[in-house]
């Protein structure tokens, strides 16, 4: 069975300050993570791996500036890692990289089984698995606890109406992972080292292909473009809600209300 | 009576049809919860026929269920020109590829302009298939929307980081322009009880699921949300009003799905543990809401909360920090409000 793990990287929220007096976003630490939720896609294509013949591959889910999360997977135990690289990828969108990782794919040899995260966790677009399904002419799994394999099928855990219910299908099919379903494991020592320096078991394990010889230039001209940003209104702290306290209890119920409808 | 009032009430009974078409359009599909158009469907409806009047374009919904066709009038008054029905037993629940046959061969006969999804499980599993397989631009969870007229482009506000600011997103070339909308962000429409409508109803193709339901998930249990991540938070402090507040923060956590943590004196009491003290030396949370009842709020404390998107403070002392930081302050002892709170947020 042939996994492929589409994995992207984000800016630490934690390292940034918004401040929408300034009309702008500081950068105190500029530190990237991998997607919460496409950690646990990496997680639960090692896990398939862990119990049955499998061969794990990552690949990127938007143009990157640096290979280094694919190390990352390497070291974790995927088998390949493919670096898509090239000038006119730099723009590339969901739209555009949802062409390059299905040729990437069919070069590949094509994928039993393709997972990623449900969702960013800075853009919180979920777009780019569910385009590659339609691409790859499968079925779609979103927003899984959990995936196994047996019997040649693909069976997941989802939450549907407030129940988890198992659920099943014939590959290939793309699932979906949860932010927060798994624990990504930590990377082997030894697999670390050695796919940085690029010796031993994993030496070949990554290799870069030019997105120009996978698909036309035209291809990957982007379909959403960025117009600007907006920042909400500085926040007024302090304010306090007056009058009995089941009239202080209601201003915060609808406050709170108004709030989680979000 | 005069009845020169009731012609003036029958003139006022606006019936919608439909001039002929040839494609574009904005058109709305509809989320269908409980029997019910889901209140974001109208709110998209509503946000249709703002970019429909400024495009001098007509604004359609389409209606997938088994057996509720009745509800296309409530399209037609909250501002559809025009409503697609498509009913059939093989689409009386979500199931993508029943659901993406119907739309996919809709679409492809009508063009549209722009297509409007909630960013419900319906919306997003279907609006990715719908984008990719029309070659056209996909905007998920957009909370406000422009239009740059010129180019008769739709301009989506995109909340990134879970809202600390937003991406002003377009789609100049693409046609459809596909946007998923964010539940309770559009102003609901006004309702014109008056509007009707002879909505066009769609032959169906059966389709089958591609994935299928073996059962209930027996043995699973979701991982705990570690208290990091977890989106609500309700907090105990010294000033709660012993065992019996500590309860009423139990009590609220539960009812707005929460969890309980709380400050060091909230531990020193025995109510929570180690792991559950919000404190820079601590915890550092970051919830969607953080409500601290009976919490002072040293500095440790208020500094792990910086990063919450909304803070209730509840405190009889009118000087406690806390209130500095809160968005929502409350002088009262908590025993005395979060009864009533969690009798207003029963109703
Ligand atoms: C890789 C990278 C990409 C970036 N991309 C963007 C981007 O796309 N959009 C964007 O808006 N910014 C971006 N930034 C951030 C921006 O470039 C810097 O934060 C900015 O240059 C701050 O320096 P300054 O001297 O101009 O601000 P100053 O003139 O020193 O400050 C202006 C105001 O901001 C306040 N301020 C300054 N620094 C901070 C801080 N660290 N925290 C809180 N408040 C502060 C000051 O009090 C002052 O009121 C990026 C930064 C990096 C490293
Ligand atoms: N600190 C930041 N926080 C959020 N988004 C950022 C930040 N820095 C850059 N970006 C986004 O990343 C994209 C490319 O940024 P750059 O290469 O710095 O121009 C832009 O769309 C920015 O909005």
């Amino acid at each position: 069975m042939r996994i492929i793990v589409i994995l992207g990287r984000v800016l630490d929220p934690s390292g940034i300050v918004v401040k929408g007096s300034a009309g702008r976003i500081f950068v105190n630490r500029e530190e990237y993570l991998i997607q919460p939720a496409d950690a646990c896609a990496l997680e639960a294509a090692l896990r398939i791996k862990d119990g049955m013949a499998a061969e794990v591959v990552a690949l990127p889910r938007s143009p990157l500036p640096d290979d280094d999360i694919l190390r990352q997977a390497i070291a974790r135990g995927a088998d390949r890692a493919i670096y898509l690289t090239g000038p006119a990828l730099k723009a590339a969108d969901e739209a555009a990289m949802t062409g390059v990782l299905t040729a990437a794919i069919e070069r590949l040899g094509g994928a039993d089984l393709v997972l990623i995260g449900s969702t960013t966790l800075d853009t919180g677009q979920g777009q780019l698995g569910l385009r590659l399904a339609e691409a790859l002419g499968g079925a779609q799994i979103t927003g899984a606890w959990q995936v196994s394999s047996a019997d040649g099928q693909v069976q997941a855990v989802l939450q549907r109406n407030g129940r988890y219910v198992a659920v099943e299908a014939d590959p290939p099919v793309v699932v979906t992972l949860l932010p927060g379903a798994l624990k990504l494991r930590y990377p082997d020592g030894v697999r670390l080292i050695n796919v940085y320096r690029g010796v031993g078991e994993v030496g070949d394990a990554l290799e870069a292909w030019d997105a120009a010889d996978l698909v036309d230039e035209a291809a990957l001209t982007p379909l959403v473009e960025s117009r600007g940003k907006e920042f909400a209104p500085e926040r007024e702290r302090g304010v306090r809600a007056s009058g009995t306290p089941a009239e202080m209890a209601q201003a915060a119920a609808d406050a709170l209300r108004q709030r989680m409808r979000r | 009576m005069d009845a020169s009032y009731l012609d003036l009430l029958m003139a006022q009974q606006e019936e919608i049809t439909e001039e002929a078409a040839g494609g574009g359009g904005v058109w709305v599909v509809a989320d269908v919860v409980n029997g019910s158009i889901a209140p974001v469907t109208l709110e998209g409806i509503g946000a249709a026929r703002t970019l429909a009047d400024s495009l001098g374009a007509y604004v359609y919904g389409v209606l997938l269920g088994a057996g509720g066709a009745d509800l296309a009038q409530t399209l037609y008054q909250a501002g559809a020109d025009g409503v697609r029905v498509a009913d059939d037993a093989g689409l009386s629940e979500f199931a993508l590829e029943p659901y993406l046959h119907v739309l996919a061969d809709l679409f492809e006969a009508e063009q549209p302009e722009v297509v409007i999804l909630a960013a419900t499980q319906q919306g997003q599993e279907l609006a990715p298939r719908l984008a990719q397989r029309m070659g056209g631009g996909l905007i998920e969870h957009v909370t406000a929307v422009t239009l740059d007229e010129a180019t008769r482009t739709v301009q989506g506000a995109v909340p990134i980081y879970g809202g600390q600011y937003f991406e002003i997103l377009a789609c100049p070339e693409a046609r459809p322009q596909f946007l998923t909308i964010e539940p309770g962000t559009f102003p609901a429409p006004f309702v014109d009880s008056y509007r009707k409508g002879e909505p066009t109803l769609l032959d169906v193709e059966p389709a089958t699921p591609a994935v299928r339901v073996i059962g209930p998930a027996e043995d699973f249990e979701p991982p705990p949300v570690p208290l990091k991540q977890a989106p609500v938070i309700v907090a105990a402090g010294r000033q709660v009003g012993g065992e019996a507040g500590f309860a009423l923060v139990q009590q609220l956590a539960t009812a707005l799905g929460g969890r309980v943590a709380g400050d060091r004196g909230a531990r020193d009491a025995g109510w929570i543990e180690a792991g559950q003290v919000v404190d820079v030396r601590g915890v550092e949370v970051a919830p969607e809401v953080y409500v601290a009842a009976g919490i002072r709020g040293d500095t440790f404390h208020n500094a792990a909360i910086e990063e919450a998107g909304f803070i209730l403070a509840i405190h009889p002392d009118p000087h406690a920090p806390i209130f500095e930081s809160a968005d929502l302050g409350l002088e009262a002892e908590p025993q005395d409000v979060l009864p009533a709170l969690l009798e207003a947020l029963g109703d």
